[in-house]
């Protein structure tokens, strides 16, 4: 019974708690900015955008099926193994310690002019950091291939729909709860033993100010099927909703692409922007041609375990292989 | 038929009435008596062998008397005069160590017997007990938390001659802030080390001090019930505290509310029931925070244990008696100790914050003076604290071991050095210690001690408390989500 209560707790704070992206909040804000988008944009009429907006085809597909029972299911799993994970605090406390013993930085006084600001210079700061460690992880699950087999459940997904962010693997699941617990970790205790009690979040119905109006202004469309994109010298700052659909296309030109979140800065820098000027999206997923099992549920818990074990015995044959062969030229 | 039916009406009314009247004198009754259970005595008299005049069996004016001492000691200790040959300050504070107080001439420093707006009844330490003093009273253990192998007894008039011989009472030179190490340390030494290695210890078992038997030849009261007394008067709340709301027991000990303290409205404090005391006095400052509860779970479970004692009617305690009285003992010592690991947990974070203003100072070059001064005084009552609580029965030596490693005999002071030991007379050995840093981090291990081996709920000054709070705030990801 407390189990089932739990679970409950969780999809209601999901929904209910404007910390969440999936806030009900945010869901209709991006039903909102869709409806604008298609009528004043794109001159459809009312029921044409009604019909786009919550298009069956996409809401209940096998794909989206897929990533609504994942949602239930990685609750319960998340339940059991977040109790065993390192805590934000945990981080927190031992950099706040490791800081007591170097003479780099050192605290700053409380009573400096400026303190007013250290609030927003703060909450901003978190939240591009936040979203630079983001931008870091999520190149890294793409880049390095024992990763990207745990990443590929997330990109086998064929529609996109606001929940497709819980298609995640649990093993993503860890690593994206201890990327956050590292970043906060680090960057609380950093800011907290300079700044002192002079520091704190600005917030907008408890959410981070800046996560809230980046929710508000329609982050949930990011995964949807409504193409919206900003001007082209605006998507070499910030991610449109289109570009991230780009990062889930299966044309191999957008392979690798948009890895940022909130800032396209970082793929700008790094090399790997694509705006979506002429970059239309066909189709969804990894590969043209659609599994038989992809939104199959055990194939898409399983199917990770099985790539990561091909890529590790292939390394340990081939590094078995290149030191018999060395052994051999010794020998002879 | 008409008449009749009218009478019967009225009848009706007038038994409904009366009922209602008599419902609410009942159970004003009953208010009353459950009123009376809120105070701790009067309790009848129960011990068989005494036939005198007395009605009220319930004495702890010895303890009063201790409390007040203590008080004074604080106030003295402030008073050194490295100028004075006679070495009079000195001489005072150890009057008010030794005395037994039989003639009268021991005069009460705190509260002031003069103030008019605070007014109290007694004037001299001897009106509360003649037979009392501090010096008898305080641990005899050899006191790992000093240096110098000393018993307790022994530390306190170290520091007493110390600071008849510091200005103001305040060692500059080597960090120590007398007024608050005497008085805090004495809290320890003599009052909870009383209260909870002796008298609610020992004197609680089955053979000592029986309640069948008077607690010493001819008293009015047993044995059980004066050592039960006797301990409370060493906790130090007022006998109505249960009355009180925290910040109203808060501000008695500081003499702002004459009202709440005036219990029997005789416009006068009777300084042995109407009054907070030390250790009663840090449990309101907690509790007024809201987070905790210790001066009424104490100060109930001392009321409970008496009640207990008391309903025994002067016969021996059965096994099950006394092993009520032993949870009431436990609730009272494990709150009891926890107000002292609060006193701890929040000093430590008062002198993490003052070292930071040292940092501040040292940086800036100025402000160096002020900043000292709040240093030295939250230094004094952290080491005062903590070696309060290795006064108490329990002999957690690990993490006493701890607490006075990270701390040290003395603060750190800002060229770096820190006493470490004392020769053979009595003056202070120096080292170098480790940078305000890392002083500073012990600072933080010390309240992470604290909380980890205390239920503290408190946690005043808790110097990573808003971190806690800002990752509060940012909220923890619980669930396996893309961006």
């Amino acid at each position: 019974m407390e189990f089932l209560t739990q679970i409950i707790d969780t999809l209601h704070e999901n929904f209910f708690d404007p910390k969440k992206r999936v806030f009900v909040g945010y869901l209709f804000s991006a039903i909102l900015i869709s409806f604008l988008w298609l009528c004043i944009v794109k001159k459809k009429t009312l029921k044409e955008c009604f019909y786009k907006i919550f298009d069956k085809k996409i809401f209940i597909s096998k794909s989206a099926k897929a990533d609504y029972l994942m949602f239930i299911i990685n609750i319960i799993i998340l339940m059991f193994l977040s109790p065993i994970l390192i805590t934000q605090l945990a981080i927190a406390t031992v950099v706040f310690e490791f800081l007591h013993s170097q003479t780099l930085l050192m605290p700053i006084d409380a009573n400096l002019k400026y303190v007013w600001l250290m609030p927003y210079f703060f909450t901003i700061s978190y939240f591009v950091l936040d979203d630079l460690t983001k931008f870091i992880t999520h190149a890294l699950m793409h880049k390095i291939p024992i990763l990207w087999e745990i990443h590929k459940t997330h990109h086998s997904a064929r529609a996109l729909t606001p929940l497709t962010i819980f298609r995640t693997h649990p093993l993503e699941g860890i690593i994206f709860v201890l990327r956050s617990a590292l970043t906060q970790g680090v960057v609380i205790a950093l800011f907290f033993y300079i700044y002192g009690n002079n520091i704190t979040f600005i917030t907008i119905l408890g959410a981070n100010l800046l996560s809230f109006w980046f929710h508000l202004l329609g982050s949930n469309l990011r995964h949807s099927h409504i193409w919206i994109n900003y001007w082209n010298w605006l998507e070499k700052i910030l991610i449109s909703p289109a570009q991230h659909q780009i990062h889930h296309s299966i044309k191999k030109e957008h392979h690798n692409k948009n890895f940022g979140v909130t800032f396209a800065i970082w793929d700008y820098v790094f090399g790997t922007l694509c705006t979506s000027k002429n970059n239309e999206v066909s189709k969804f997923g990894i590969t043209e041609n659609e599994h038989k099992y992809e939104h199959n549920i055990f194939y898409l818990y399983i199917s990770p375990f099985v790539g990561m074990y091909e890529i590790i015995s292939k390394q340990i044959s081939t590094r078995f292989k290149n030191t018999n062969k060395k052994t051999f030229i010794i020998k002879q | 038929m008409y008449k009749s039916t009218n009478i019967s009406k009225q009848f009706t009314k007038i038994t409904f009435v009366g009922s209602l009247a008599c419902t609410f004198m009942f159970s004003s009754i009953g208010f009353v008596n459950a009123d009376g259970h809120g105070v701790y005595g009067p309790f009848p008299i129960t011990e068989k062998s005494y036939n005198g005049p007395k009605k009220n069996s319930v004495s702890y004016g010895g303890q009063i008397a201790r409390q007040l001492q203590h008080n004074a000691l604080k106030k003295l200790a402030s008073k050194g005069n490295p100028g004075d040959p006679t070495n009079a300050p000195e001489k005072r504070m150890l009057k008010y160590l030794n005395t037994k107080d039989k003639s009268k001439t021991l005069a009460i420093l705190d509260p002031s017997p003069s103030s008019s707006k605070f007014p109290v009844k007694q004037k001299m330490i001897g009106e509360l007990s003649g037979g009392a003093n501090l010096s008898g009273k305080a641990d005899k253990r050899i006191q790992t938390s000093w240096p110098g192998n000393m018993s307790g007894v022994d530390v306190i008039k170290f520091m007493i001659k110390k600071a008849g011989k510091t200005k103001g009472g305040v060692d500059t030179r080597n960090g120590m802030n007398y007024p608050q190490l005497i008085s805090k340390y004495t809290m320890g030494a003599v009052l909870y080390h009383q209260a909870c290695d002796n008298y609610l210890d020992e004197k609680m078992t089955a053979s000592s001090k029986p309640n069948n038997k008077p607690y010493k030849k001819g008293a009015y009261y047993t044995g059980k019930e004066h050592s039960w007394d006797e301990a409370f008067g060493y906790w130090g709340a007022a006998a109505h505290t249960m009355k009180l709301t925290a910040a109203q027991s808060y501000n008695i000990a500081k003499k702002k509310d004459l009202k709440a303290a005036d219990y029997n409205n005789d416009g006068v404090v009777d300084l042995k029931t109407e009054m907070t005391y030390a250790h009663a006095y840090y449990a309101s400052s907690y509790d007024k925070t809201g987070k905790t509860n210790y001066l009424k779970n104490v100060t109930k479970a001392f009321i409970d244990g008496r009640k207990l004692i008391t309903s025994a009617n002067g016969n021996k305690l059965s096994k099950v008696q006394l092993d009520k009285i032993q949870d009431y003992v436990q609730i009272i010592c494990g709150n009891w100790e926890d107000v002292i690991a609060e006193s701890v947990f929040k000093y430590a974070g008062s002198t993490y914050k003052a070292l930071g203003k040292i940092e501040k100072a040292i940086e800036t070059g100025s402000g160096m003076d002020s900043a000292m001064s709040k240093y030295l005084k939250y230094w004094g009552e952290l080491k005062g604290f903590a070696m309060a609580l290795q006064a108490g029965p329990d002999n957690k030596s690990d993490t006493f071991n701890r607490l006075n490693r990270m701390m040290g005999f003395g603060p750190l002071m800002p060229n770096l050095s820190q006493v470490v030991g004392i020769d053979s007379s009595g003056n202070y050995i120096k080292d170098q210690g480790s940078s305000i840093g890392y002083y500073k981090l012990h600072m933080l291990k010390i309240q992470k001690l604290m909380a980890k081996e205390y239920a503290l709920k408190a946690k005043v000054n808790d110097a990573t408390g808003g971190m806690a709070a800002l990752l509060e705030q940012v909220g923890t990801k619980k669930s396996a989500e893309n961006d």
